[in-house]
């Protein structure tokens, strides 16, 4: 994200992208997702879009401002713990709890509704095979 | 595509929402939430802070639970009244009550009632007001009394007597007039009882019975069903059938065992062996 002081996402203008359903090919997959919609594409409204970018422009306003105290290196750094140890060696099909990435993003003195309700829907993984495949691809 | 985000995610899933509009413009409403009407207070008195609330919790135009608790649990000496969506205000002070809990841990230190009003404004605007909740919240700490409202998107006011809810005019009412700094603990509870009891009589979102709860620096006492203004009164007939009533003509009566067959299982079939 560009830098910036604000603490409340803005409201952005509406993209329609097939991020969510593409498949190895890099299109629209029809077989698995049915046919391709706009209506389907240009995801949600104003409030999802706020909530689901809530975390992400609050800490970069706050790096944002390490960066004005400290220096350019100093939300680098951070950035750089953060990306080493995102780089888990599970495989992304099983439940994943990866506890050093909590405590650098400060969460693990905190319950939240994700640590207990995501996750009852989405049971073992169809295909191993494709989600290998995403997250390799990187 | 792309490695996973470091952020966690918002916990909704909006994958209904084109349906849920097209529905909307068809003109099929949403289902109604269970909603608190209620009236909640909170006044300051001498020794600390009294909150009440009333019990009746209704789902559209329906009483959905004549007996329901709206003064939520938070830490030992911090309570909150809910009013609002009854599911949001439930789990929104469940769920602040952990966190408080963690945090009292983590700190060594008595957890106070400005921490919890932050957690809950901040939880409440990133929200938008979609999380119906309007919370009283009171408590005792080690700074002392502190009484404050947290409104559905995220306001906060710091006052020494608040209702909320739909009853909340007619409790005001009576806090305005009878109201006093410093007074004494029976007669906050007295104070209380009316405000709750306006709320009670005059809107109908409001109903059942008094809950009060007294915070203080050294207890909490909890007044469940302080008065209860609307007991039903008992049935003037009986309407129970006596024995005999009905003449039976055959008795059949049948063993479920059909036939048994004991089998000892072991080497022996003998005593333990211990040795």
């Amino acid at each position: 994200m560009e830098p910036s002081y604000r603490v409340i996402p803005s409201s952005q203008i509406k993209t329609a992208s097939i991020n969510d359903t593409a498949g190895s090919l890099g299109l629209h997959d029809t077989l698995r997702y049915g046919i391709r919609s706009i209506a389907t594409e240009t995801r949600g409204g104003e409030f999802e879009n706020r909530i689901a970018k809530w975390e992400e422009t609050q800490d970069n306003a706050r790096l944002h401002m390490l960066a004005n105290l400290y220096g350019p290196s100093a939300p680098m750094r951070l950035l750089m713990e953060r990306q080493i140890v995102s780089a888990s060696p599970h495989m992304p099909g099983m439940s994943q709890s990866n506890i050093h990435l909590d405590i650098l993003m400060g969460r693990d003195e905190t319950l939240d509704s994700t640590d207990f309700f995501l996750g009852m829907e989405s049971g073992p993984p169809l295909s191993i095979h494709n989600d290998m495949e995403k997250k390799l691809r990187l | 595509m792309s490695q996973q985000s470091v952020f966690s995610s918002s916990g909704f899933d909006f994958s209904n929402s084109v349906r849920n509009k097209f529905f909307q413009e068809k003109g099929v409403p949403l289902p109604k939430a269970t909603s608190t009407g209620t009236t909640i207070v909170g006044c300051l008195f001498k020794d600390g802070i009294i909150l009440g609330a009333d019990t009746r919790a209704t789902e559209g135009e329906i009483i959905a639970d004549k007996n329901c608790e709206k003064i939520h649990y938070i830490t030992e000496s911090i309570r909150c009244c809910g009013a609002g969506t009854a599911a949001d205000t439930e789990f929104t002070t469940a769920s602040i009550s952990s966190n408080m809990e963690l945090h009292a841990l983590s700190t060594g230190r008595k957890p106070r009632v400005v921490t919890v009003m932050t957690m809950l404004k901040q939880y409440l605007f990133q929200y938008q007001g979609h999380v119906g909740a309007a919370l009283v919240l009171g408590g005792v700490d080690s700074t002392g009394p502190h009484l404050f409202t947290i409104h559905p998107h995220g306001s906060t006011d710091k006052l020494p007597y608040v209702t909320m809810g739909s009853g909340s005019l007619a409790a005001m009412a009576v806090f305005e007039s009878s109201w006093k700094p410093n007074m004494e603990r029976n007669d906050a509870l007295a104070l209380v009882s009316a405000a709750v009891s306006a709320g009670i009589f005059n809107d109908l979102g409001s109903g059942s019975n008094v809950d009060a709860c007294i915070i203080t620096a050294t207890q909490t006492e909890m007044l469940r069903n302080f008065v209860k203004p609307n007991e039903r009164v008992e049935k003037e007939r009986h309407y129970t059938f006596r024995r005999g009533t009905t003449a039976w003509k055959s008795e059949n009566i049948r063993d479920l065992i059909v036939s048994e067959d004991i089998t000892l299982v072991g080497a022996t079939g003998d005593a333990m062996d211990t040795s």
